[in-house]
């Protein structure tokens, strides 16, 4: 029984009209993961977490649960709760009466329900506010309000709906930590999903990426930072520069691929097999970029482009550069680096990067 | 708020703000007045202190039934009505389908049909059924005119709802029945007293529906439109202070009931 | 979630429905029919028979009520919206958020006194030998004959709609964008001309639905033209008591009131049209 994933997505796809929300999702979750579902919004991300809820049926296809298919089956009768991105918390209840609703739903005993809630506030530190309104708690309080409600039943599984977009940078920060302490104390399944890259390559063991109703990638956090499997990871991670062009000769140790710029060696891959004259896709991370004057010397490759602005944010900045056949590129390097060159608009800069900075997108 | 203040404008607006309002409190500050005042037909110089009106009605058998028959019909068609009122804006919050427009025009037109065809209509109507001259009928007729008023102040009321909050309480583990008792009503508990004591207030002033409605077992405003269609007599001045000091009390234990509802002692 | 309505969603909604269906919609429908019945020996019998059609239409009595029911009431809808504007535009705009809260909570009050008291009360004030007319006495003025005239009934019909055309276009101005009227008037245009071309048009959908609530509670109102106005001669409404306290002639007053209704509808269509109508083609 625990080699079996406790969810299983099985081909599923969920219409509105016309409208497909979510196209062949086909994944699984294990025990004790922390699953996270990273898109921007309206890609179909909370829609897929619903589903799993029972607060939206599946067009087509299978939801297992723990083995089971729970298809059709509506949310109360499903051991699934979620934290919702308003909290939702009952502002006619006071904090323990919220936390017990559950219990109360499922005809607990008073007594019993007292005491289990009393032991959920007190484990997120919030028992000295039981009797409290919900009006009167700070958004980190309420926050563990909204925990301790979804978990004082002990699910095997929590699903969280971007739970601290509310929240400011500080206390969600702090309440990351809580969110990961708090899983793998408990030992069970977090589905956790969010439209911010840091709350998902910070908490999860594995992270789902979305994109109109679509699957990119699944993967760790470093896979997926590492090697994105397409232009559209590659993009949504926000530091990568796409070139496409044709593999000319394949070698064992290098490729070199034909762009409309010029041609560019990059780091045979591995894991990739193409035959020469085909297209191929490969990013360039923006922090492997450098920037130098025309006419010095350097290594790997390069392109000319012009600059059109900077982004200067703390340590380090971005530059943004065009190239003469119009694509976009950015660069990304400290101060210091950047003191070398001059890079007001218009200036007409050289790009270059190493062979082995290159990633083929296998995607493409 | 703007740069450009005038002074001369800004006073004669609000002059004219003033006028308005004395021209609206006027005849209801001036029917307090007549109901204490001795003189049949009062004029200037106004007459002397009376508190003869009120000892008259007092007395008057009818209007004591006609209070009783009022407050009857009251009590159930603010039942009826915030019944009919919280299935119908639980049904526009909730639900999406074929056909609403046409549900919620039928929910909230009647109030724009003149009260005149609507007695017209439903007294010609509740006869063939067998239904006209009582005070089922009054109450039917009321329904129908309350329950619009009713729907819109619960309706308000859902609106400030998170809309996450029933979805919640299913995904708890409460069925939509549990999830109505435990999570629905107690938010909307609020507007419900508030719909339960307007549409008592209003039903209280609808009296040209139950004039051509009801036969035999007048409301209070049947009686007040026999006073003035007979014998013109101050007593309305009085039964209308009455009245009003009555539907302010509705509205008042409304409002105290609408206020901070999130509040609770704890 | 599923398309198939549930017991659940049929409790809540089918009441109403029923209701409505039953004691609003049918109603009006049987008016319907009563208008093609006949009355023989001052008993209504079920028949169809367009004789109480044309016998109302070919009267002059009713067309000239008819004529006069529609003029009184447009001349009430724009008089009141006339007299309301610069109240509402006061409070809306030169008022704080407190005063404001106020004034609505006032202008809610009338609607809980009996319209038929303060019309009593308004014959006192008006009548001839009544306090305003002892007032103006004070004053070297009068006596005016104010009551059993359209003055009398445009006032009852004040009465009974300022409040709420007063309401209503304070709630459409609240909603006018503040930045609008700045940027009016960093483009030069002066007070009066913005609230002329900005602020109204701003309002626009508002302000009408205003006016035509006034005409709608104007034109089926059978007290102030009773009471006030005289009943002579009658309105439409009035016709409709009229007739139907006289003998069974039933089928004739749903004649009048059929029209009464084609009549608001047209005009609240033709009102709504207006209203949401966008600038542009």
């Amino acid at each position: 029984m625990l080699d079996t994933p406790i969810v299983h997505f099985d081909n599923v796809v969920k219409k509105f009209g016309s409208f497909t929300a979510v196209e062949k999702a086909d994944f699984q979750i294990a025990r004790g993961e922390f699953l996270a579902i990273m898109g921007s919004s309206g890609c179909g991300k909370t829609t897929t977490l619903r589903m799993l809820a029972g607060l939206e049926d599946p067009t087509e296809g299978n939801i297992l649960l723990d083995g089971k298919k729970i298809n059709g089956k509506p949310t109360w009768e499903r051991d699934t709760p979620m934290v919702w991105q308003s909290l939702a918390l009952f502002p006619f209840l006071t904090v323990q009466e919220n936390v017990e609703f559950s219990l109360k739903m499922r005809k607990v005993p008073k007594g019993e329900r007292r005491e289990r809630a009393r032991k959920w506030l007190d484990r997120l530190g919030i028992l000295e506010f039981a009797d409290r309104n919900i009006s009167q708690l700070s958004g980190g309080q309420r926050q563990r309000v909204a925990l301790a409600r979804s978990l004082v039943t002990e699910p095997k599984i929590l699903l969280l709906d971007e739970p601290l977009s509310a929240l400011d940078a500080h206390l969600k920060v702090r309440m990351q930590s809580v969110l990961s302490g708090l899983q793998k104390d408990l030992g069970i399944t977090f589905v956790y999903v969010t439209h911010s890259m840091s709350e998902a390559f910070s908490m999860a063991d594995r992270v789902v990426i979305m994109s109109r109703g679509k699957i990119e990638q699944i993967g760790t956090p470093e896979e997926i930072y590492r090697e994105p499997r397409n232009r559209f990871v590659a993009g949504f991670l926000g530091s990568s520069n796409v070139f496409d062009g044709r593999l000319k000769s394949s070698g064992n140790e290098v490729w070199q691929i034909e762009t409309e710029h010029s041609s560019f060696n990059l780091k045979a891959p591995s894991e990739v097999q193409k035959t020469d004259g085909s297209p191929v896709a490969f990013a360039v991370s923006s922090e492997n970029m450098s920037l130098a004057t025309i006419g010095t010397p350097w290594a790997g490759n390069s392109i000319e482009a012009t600059v059109v602005g900077g982004e200067f944010a703390g340590a380090s900045a971005t530059v943004f550069l065009e190239t003469d056949q119009g694509q976009e590129l950015k660069v990304q390097k400290g101060h210091d680096e950047l003191k070398t060159v001059d890079i007001r608009a218009g200036q007409k800069l050289l790009v270059h990067w190493l062979p082995e900075h290159c990633h083929v997108l296998p995607g493409e | 708020m703007t740069g450009n203040r005038n002074p001369l404008i800004n006073g004669l607006l609000k002059l004219h703000i003033t006028l308005c309002l004395i021209f609206i409190f006027t005849p209801i500050a001036g029917s307090f007045v007549f109901s204490l005042n001795s003189d049949r037909f009062p004029s200037l110089p106004l007459g002397s202190f009376s508190t003869e009106w009120y000892r008259l009605i007092w007395e008057d058998p009818l209007v004591w039934a006609g209070f009783f028959n009022t407050l009857l019909v009251g009590a159930c068609v603010a039942a009826i009505a915030t019944l009919l009122g919280f299935g119908g804006a639980y049904t526009d919050f909730r639900y999406k389908f074929f056909g609403k427009p046409v549900y919620l025009a039928l929910a909230l037109l009647p109030p724009t049909i003149p009260v005149v065809i609507m007695g017209l209509a439903m007294l010609a109507f509740l006869s063939r059924v067998s239904l006209s001259g009582n005070v089922i009928s009054v109450i039917i007729a009321h329904g129908v005119m309350c329950s619009p008023f009713a729907m819109a102040i619960i309706r308000l009321r859902l609106s400030q709802m998170d809309p996450d909050l029933e979805a919640a309480a299913w995904n708890l583990g409460g069925n939509e029945w549990v999830t109505m008792r435990h999570v629905i009503i107690p938010f909307t508990k609020p507007a419900i007293y508030a719909a339960l004591f307007i549409t008592m207030a209003v039903s209280f002033d609808e009296f040209a529906v139950a004039w051509f409605v009801s036969g035999l077992n007048e409301t209070l405003p049947v009686k007040v439109l026999g006073f003035l269609q007979g014998q013109v007599s101050p007593r309305i001045n009085a039964i209308g202070s009455l009245a009003f000091v009555s539907s302010i009390s509705f509205i008042v234990i409304a409002q105290i009931l609408m206020r901070n509802p999130e509040s609770k002692p704890s | 979630m599923n398309t198939r309505p549930s017991l659940f969603s049929l409790t809540f909604s089918l009441p109403l429905l029923i209701w409505q269906l039953a004691f609003f919609l049918f109603p009006l429908a049987f008016l319907v029919a009563l208008s093609f019945w006949t009355v023989r020996n001052f008993q209504m019998q079920p028949d169809f028979d367009t004789v109480n059609w044309v016998k109302i239409y070919s009267r002059s009595v009713f067309w000239d009520a008819y004529f006069r029911t529609l003029l009184l009431a447009s001349a009430s809808a724009v008089l009141i919206s006339l007299t309301a504007f610069p109240a509402s535009y006061a409070i809306s705009f030169k008022l704080g958020e407190n005063a404001k809260r106020w004034m609505i909570f006032v202008l809610i009050i009338p609607f809980f006194t009996s319209y038929l008291v303060r019309v009593y009360s308004l014959q006192v004030f008006l009548s001839d030998a009544g306090i305003l007319n002892a007032f103006l006495g004070y004053l070297g003025l009068g006596p005016y004959s104010m009551l059993n005239n359209s003055f009398g009934t445009l006032t009852g019909y004040a009465t009974l709609c300022l409040p709420l055309v007063i309401l209503l276009q304070v709630f459409s101005l609240n909603f006018v964008n503040r930045d609008l009227v700045e940027a009016a008037h960093n483009m030069r245009c002066g007070r009066l001309r913005t609230v002329l071309e900005v602020i109204i048009p701003s309002a626009k959908a508002g302000l009408v639905i205003a006016g035509l609530f006034a005409f709608i509670l104007s034109f089926g109102d059978f007290v102030s033209p009773l009471y006030l106005g005289g009943g002579n001669p009658p309105t439409l409404s009035i016709m409709i008591t009229d007739i139907t306290k006289s003998g069974q002639q039933w089928p004739r007053a749903a004649v009048v009131a059929l029209t009464m209704i084609a009549t608001l509808l047209t005009v609240a269509f033709a009102a709504i049209k207006f209203a949401y109508r966008e600038a542009g083609k």
